[in-house]
C-alpha cells in the first residue's frame, strides 16, 4: 500500500476560539476583593444573675442620626480619632505593676482611674481556674432541671480558661496580663446612622486592634501580625505554628465588640 | 550595470500568526487565575464605604462558605416605592423588601436556611460559624442592617461581616 500523506490540521481557528474563552472570562469575573469585618453575634443566654459592669470597662462609641460621634460621652468631630482614643483606652493602666495597680485602684484621683485595669494571672492560677470551672460544669450538668443556658455559660466559661492556659504556654512568661474580664467596646448607633459610619467606627476599632496585636507580635515573635495572619491563612498545614501564635495574641487584646440595637 | 533589479514585485511574507493562540491562551490562563467569578450581579445600587484592616473574604476560603446579601436602592427607580425606607435586599437574584414590618419579614432567615440545608454534609460547619455578608450601600441606614442581624440571630446563624473596601496592602 502506498503511504497515505496525514493532512495537516488547520489552527487557524485556535485563536478565535481562545479569544472566545477570554472575552468570557473578562466579562464573568471581577478584579476586586471582597473584604468585610467580621463580627459574631453574641448568643442570648438567660442567666439567674450577673455583675454589674463598670463605667471604667465600657468604651462607648455612639452616633446619632445627624452622624454626630459620641465617644465615652464626648463629642468628636474627626472619626479618625477613633482609633487613637481606642487604643488609649487599651493602654492606659498596660504598663502599671500588679503593686501599682492596687494602688491605683484605691486612688480616685488616679488619671486612668476611668479605664479598665490589667489582672495578672499566673499559671498556678489559670489551672486552678481550669479545674473549678471544670467541676462546675459537671455540677450544673448533673444538677436537675437547670436551664440550657446555664450550661452553656458554664460550658463558656470552661472554654476561655483552657484558651488561657494555652495562651500562657505560648506566651512563655510565668505571668499572663490581661485587660479586665470585662472591658469591651461598645457601638451604639441610631435608626439612620448611615452605613458609612458606622463601618468607619467598625474600621477605627479594627485599626487600634490591629495595631495592639501588632505590637505584640513584634514583641514576642519578632514578625508583624499581618505576616503571621496572612502566612496562616495560606498555609494549611500550619509548619509554623501559626494558629497558636495568633490564639495568644487574641488573648492577650481580645476584640469584644458589643453593638447595641437602635430602637 | 544591474546589479540591481529594478521593479520586480517581491512579495512581502505573510506575518506568521502560528504564535497567536499562545499568546491569547496565556493571557486567558491569567484573567482565569487573577480573577473570581461574581456570585451575582445584583440588581440594588451598592457603594460600598471604605475601611481599613478589613478581613479579606475571597481568596483562601471558599466563596461557598460565605453568603452574600446585598442591600441598597433599587436600580429600578419605578420599584423603590415598595420597599420600606427605599431600600431593598437583593438576595439570590430577586429583590426583597429589607427586613421590617412590611412584609416578608422572614426573607433572610428562609434564604440562609435554605442555603445551609442544600448544602453537602461535609462541607457543612456549624451553621454559628458560616459567614453571612452584608454588602449594603453608604447611606443605607444602620437599622436595616441591624434587622438582618435579628433575623441572623433567630436561627443561630451568628457571624455577620460588613463589607468594605479595602484598598490597603492586605
Amino acid at each position: 500500500m502506498a503511504k497515505r500523506e496525514i493532512p495537516e490540521i488547520n489552527a487557524g481557528s485556535m485563536a478565535d476560539i481562545a479569544f472566545l474563552l477570554l472575552i468570557f472570562f473578562l466579562v464573568t469575573t471581577t478584579m476586586e476583593k471582597d473584604t468585610a469585618y467580621v463580627r459574631k453575634i453574641p448568643k442570648k443566654l438567660e442567666l439567674p444573675q450577673t455583675d454589674p459592669i463598670e463605667k471604667r470597662n465600657i468604651c462607648d462609641i455612639a452616633a446619632n442620626n445627624e452622624n454626630q460621634l459620641l465617644f465615652r460621652g464626648i463629642p468628636m468631630e474627626d472619626p479618625d480619632l477613633i482609633s487613637d482614643k481606642v487604643l488609649e483606652f487599651y493602654q492606659m493602666n498596660e504598663n502599671l505593676t500588679k503593686a501599682q495597680t492596687i494602688a491605683a485602684l484605691k486612688n480616685p484621683g488616679y488619671k486612668g482611674s476611668n479605664f479598665p485595669f490589667y489582672s495578672f494571672t499566673s499559671k498556678e492560677e489559670i489551672e486552678e481556674n481550669v479545674l473549678t470551672s471544670e467541676t462546675q460544669l459537671a455540677e450544673v450538668e448533673n444538677t436537675p432541671g437547670v436551664e440550657e443556658d446555664v450550661i452553656e455559660f458554664k460550658l463558656k466559661q470552661l472554654d476561655e480558661w483552657l484558651a488561657k492556659q494555652k495562651a500562657a504556654e505560648s506566651y512563655g512568661k510565668n505571668i499572663l496580663p490581661e485587660i479586665h474580664f470585662q472591658a469591651h467596646i461598645r457601638v451604639e448607633v441610631m435608626a439612620e446612622t448611615e452605613y458609612e459610619l458606622f463601618t468607619k467606627i467598625q474600621s477605627e476599632v479594627e485599626e487600634a486592634i490591629y495595631e495592639l496585636r501588632d505590637f505584640a507580635a513584634k514583641d514576642i515573635f519578632g514578625e508583624s501580625y499581618g505576616i503571621i495572619k496572612k502566612r496562616e491563612a495560606m498555609d494549611k498545614t500550619d509548619k509554623a505554628g501559626d494558629k497558636r501564635k495568633l490564639k495568644l495574641l487574641e488573648v492577650l487584646y481580645p476584640a469584644r465588640i458589643i453593638e447595641v440595637k437602635p430602637n | 550595470m544591474s546589479k540591481f533589479r529594478k521593479g520586480g514585485g517581491r512579495e512581502v511574507p505573510g506575518v506568521n500568526t502560528s504564535s497567536l493562540p499562545d499568546i491569547v491562551f496565556m493571557l486567558l490562563f491569567f484573567f482565569m487565575v487573577a480573577t473570581t467569578t461574581k456570585e451575582s450581579d445584583p440588581t440594588v445600587k451598592v457603594e460600598r464605604p471604605v475601611g481599613l484592616k478589613a478581613t479579606d473574604m475571597t481568596p483562601y476560603k471558599q466563596r461557598s462558605e460565605i453568603d452574600f446579601l446585598y442591600l441598597g436602592e433599587p436600580r429600578n427607580p419605578a420599584r423603590a416605592a415598595e420597599f420600606k425606607l427605599g431600600y431593598a435586599l437583593f438576595l439570590d437574584n430577586v429583590l426583597q423588601p429589607a427586613a421590617g414590618e412590611l412584609y416578608n419579614t422572614n426573607a433572610i432567615s428562609r434564604w440562609k436556611k435554605d442555603k445551609f440545608e442544600s448544602k453537602p454534609p461535609r462541607m457543612k460547619e456549624k451553621i454559628e460559624n458560616v459567614i453571612t455578608c452584608v454588602k449594603a450601600d453608604k447611606s443605607a441606614p444602620t437599622i436595616l442592617i441591624f434587622d438582618i442581624r435579628d433575623q441572623l440571630e433567630k436561627i443561630d446563624a451568628l457571624t455577620v461581616a460588613y463589607a468594605v473596601e479595602d484598598n490597603g496592602v492586605f
